[in-house]
């Protein structure tokens, strides 16, 4: 489904060179963790992890209350390319303060990496908003470095889409709301495969042996594989997650997965070295735009979907100005202009109908606007915490070959 | 000790300083850090304690021997290629190419001047699956039979021998540009005919080049990870990729200090070995 393209992102593409491959590769160097100077060129919209399982015992926050006080500016640190130009600066206009935007969160362990030593003495990481992956939001509130959300200066969080309201780590909603989501389903080119996949057992087809790849992050890629299996990714256990992995050993081993990746899919996706792989939605509407051969398959047995959230770390300088940010961007209004740059998944309730008169071809497309259908075959990505989590991930990196 | 040599003396100390408080806070100091924290153990969630563990050097040598050797193997053939491919180009500069010379430097120079890692993606697109390079090497036999360049092992190499090559290049061409061209000709006048001068004189008084050529490519690339990361698969990761996903993603930090550690130290001992072999001379030749 091929949509037109916004203005600025063809202004953008000009200006910088090919839009969605800067992204990808850029994106991937942030992940190998050259993240200076090339990393925020490059990089694009975040690794994404899951919403946990369940596991994370969720706190009740006190109470809180931020008073209304003169902003100044307010720091927000972001995924590169995950923001439009004009909704900032309107912020910004609208609440007479100034915006400092880092592009500086290129993946959420090597963010996580950068701050945690300030985060555990108790000192401010100098920003007021940090937008994270479910999995590693449900880790800084287990471990106290979220400030709570003053829900009276975010009357807009009304406008959460009621699919993303409790996930089991902030049932309430307490310490963060969702800035994109996303779906983890399958990417793929039919003229290559010779004709349309109907699920992950099709990954692993010997005729397209060396043509698959999988996501190296393991929440995702084993969602996908669990789901296959009738397993809903909400009650795997370790095992149940390993035994995929053990699954994806031996598709690497005998050759039939091409590498595990980051966002590089894409490229390999776009140039035809790789004819289906495990993608996000994201990426592939993007790629559509140059691509329009290339699908989204969310298999009948169910695909993953993510958020990337925003919250106020703990010592924060600027809480209420953090708070009228998020409130700015629950305007439907606002999401709309958002999302129609981004093109993930947008978590405000509204925002489609604006839609329908910035970029109509855009509101129908079920990969930015899934409709009631589509969303009952979406699962929150798999988590697990504390030592499982541990042992998943230095399992999923030895197949990885690293 | 007379007033001159103790100014003598205090005048080297001073411009010795910055070096040396350089080396103490950018090496020394990371050092002992890093060995430091490779005897810790614990976990990135409740912390590390240090406990002397000294188990993890011959453990985690152990459990990525694969990926050891595969470093070193790949490192070293590519040294070799780049020894191999810049050598006659330098000697090309130095001897043949005249007011081309210049030119000619800033061409091997000309692709610093974009990112190593934007030259290794633009090396997926020509190598692409489907393109005509792979087309025309599978036509003359040289693809396997995977029918791919990439994520395979020649493209590792490959992007390594890319990568690198300048480094061999410029040392080569100074230490063949320094050569006296009295000396050749006195060869020559002294009834040696080209292959012998060559031999006799010029190949000798290149060394130095030969021997900092190849450590300047053979270190980086011995740790190099980004060309396995782009244009391998899991069955080329190399060391480099051990240590940077250990440091970033599984957060065993003692493991991925062990391995740094390691890794320095072979090299090391490599340089050591190679400095003896080849005279420590060549050494001091390479540097001045």
């Amino acid at each position: 489904m091929p949509h037109e393209e916004p203005i600025e992102r063809v202004v953008e593409r000009l200006l910088n060179g090919d839009d969605h491959s800067r992204r990808v590769f850029l994106r991937r160097m942030g992940a190998v963790g050259l993240v200076a100077g090339a990393g925020s060129l490059l990089a694009a919209c975040g690794e994404v992890g899951g919403s946990s399982s369940g596991t994370v015992a969720a706190t009740t926050p006190a109470k809180v209350s931020h008073t209304k006080t003169a902003i100044g500016s307010i720091t927000v640190s972001n995924w590169p390319l995950y923001i439009d130009k004009k909704t900032p600066k309107e912020w910004e206009r609208k609440e007479g303060a100034e915006l400092k935007y880092l592009e500086d969160i290129n993946d959420n362990e090597s963010f996580y990496a950068k701050v945690r030593q300030d985060l555990e003495a108790g000192r401010s990481i100098g920003r007021d908003i940090v937008t994270l992956t479910d999995y590693m939001a449900a880790r800084w509130i287990e471990r106290g470095f979220v400030e709570p959300i003053d829900k009276a200066n975010v009357p807009n969080a009304k406008n959460l889409s009621p699919s993303l309201q409790s996930p089991s780590w902030d049932p309430e909603r307490a310490y963060t709301l969702p800035w994109q989501s996303g779906m983890t389903g399958i990417g793929y080119n039919p003229k290559k495969t010779g004709g349309k996949l109907t699920g992950m057992e099709d990954l692993f087809d010997p005729r397209f042996k060396g043509r698959v790849t999988f996501l190296s992050e393991w929440r995702d890629s084993t969602t996908l594989l669990m789901l296959a299996d009738g397993i809903n990714p909400a009650d795997a256990t370790v095992d149940d997650v390993m035994a995929q992995l053990d699954k994806m050993e031996e598709a690497s081993a005998s050759g039939q997965i091409r590498r595990f990746t980051g966002n590089d899919y894409a490229k390999d996706l776009a140039s035809g070295n790789v004819w289906a792989c495990v993608a996000w939605s994201g990426d592939i509407v993007q790629l559509q735009a140059d691509n329009p051969d290339l699908e989204f398959l969310i298999p009948e047995a169910g695909a993953g979907i993510w958020s990337d959230n925003m919250m106020i770390p703990a010592h924060a300088e600027q809480p209420y100005g953090a708070e009228t940010w998020m409130n700015f961007y629950y305007d439907p209004a606002v999401a709309a202009q958002l999302a129609a740059y981004v093109n993930y998944v947008s978590p405000v309730e509204g925002a489609r109908e604006h839609m329908l008169d910035i970029d109509p071809g855009l509101a129908e497309n079920q990969l930015v606007f899934p409709d009631a259908e589509t969303q009952k075959r979406l699962y929150p990505v798999v988590n697990l915490t504390g030592a499982d989590e541990r042992e998943v991930t230095a399992r999923m990196q030895e197949i990885a070959g690293a | 000790m007379s007033p001159l040599e103790r100014r003598r003396r205090v005048l080297a100390y001073t411009l010795l300083g910055p070096g040396v408080a350089f080396l103490l806070i950018f090496f020394a100091i990371p050092l002992v850090n890093q060995l430091w924290v490779s005897l810790q153990t614990g976990n990135a969630d409740d912390g590390f304690t240090q406990t002397w563990n000294w188990s993890v050097y011959p453990d985690s040598i152990s459990h990525f021997s694969e990926q050891l050797w595969r470093s070193l193997f790949y490192a070293g053939t590519a040294t070799v290629l780049c020894l191999i491919i810049a050598f006659p180009l330098a000697y090309f500069m130095a001897f043949k190419a005249g007011r081309w010379k210049n030119f000619m430097l800033l061409l091997v120079i000309l692709p610093f001047f974009t990112s190593s890692l934007v030259r290794t993606v633009a090396w997926q697109t020509i190598l692409t699956d489907d393109g005509w390079v792979v087309d025309v090497m599978d036509d003359l036999g040289l693809v396997g039979d995977s029918g791919r360049i990439l994520a395979t092992r020649t493209a590792v190499i490959a992007g390594i021998t890319y990568n690198f090559l300048p480094f061999m290049v410029l040392p080569l061409y100074v230490a063949l540009e320094k050569v006296d061209r009295r000396l050749i000709e006195a060869a020559t006048d002294l009834y040696a005919n080209r292959i012998t001068a060559f031999r006799k004189v010029t190949l000798p008084l290149a060394l130095p080049g030969v021997f900092s050529g190849t450590l300047l490519v053979f270190i980086p690339a011995l740790g190099d990870f980004i060309n396995a990361e782009l244009l391998g698969s899991p069955q080329q990761y190399m060391i480099g990729n051990v240590i940077q996903s250990q440091y970033l993603i599984v957060r065993n930090y003692p493991v991925a200090a062990a391995l740094s550690f390691v890794l320095m130290a072979a090299i090391l001992i490599g340089i050591f070995l190679y400095a003896r072999a080849l005279g420590t001379k060549s050494l001091r030749e390479s540097v001045t």
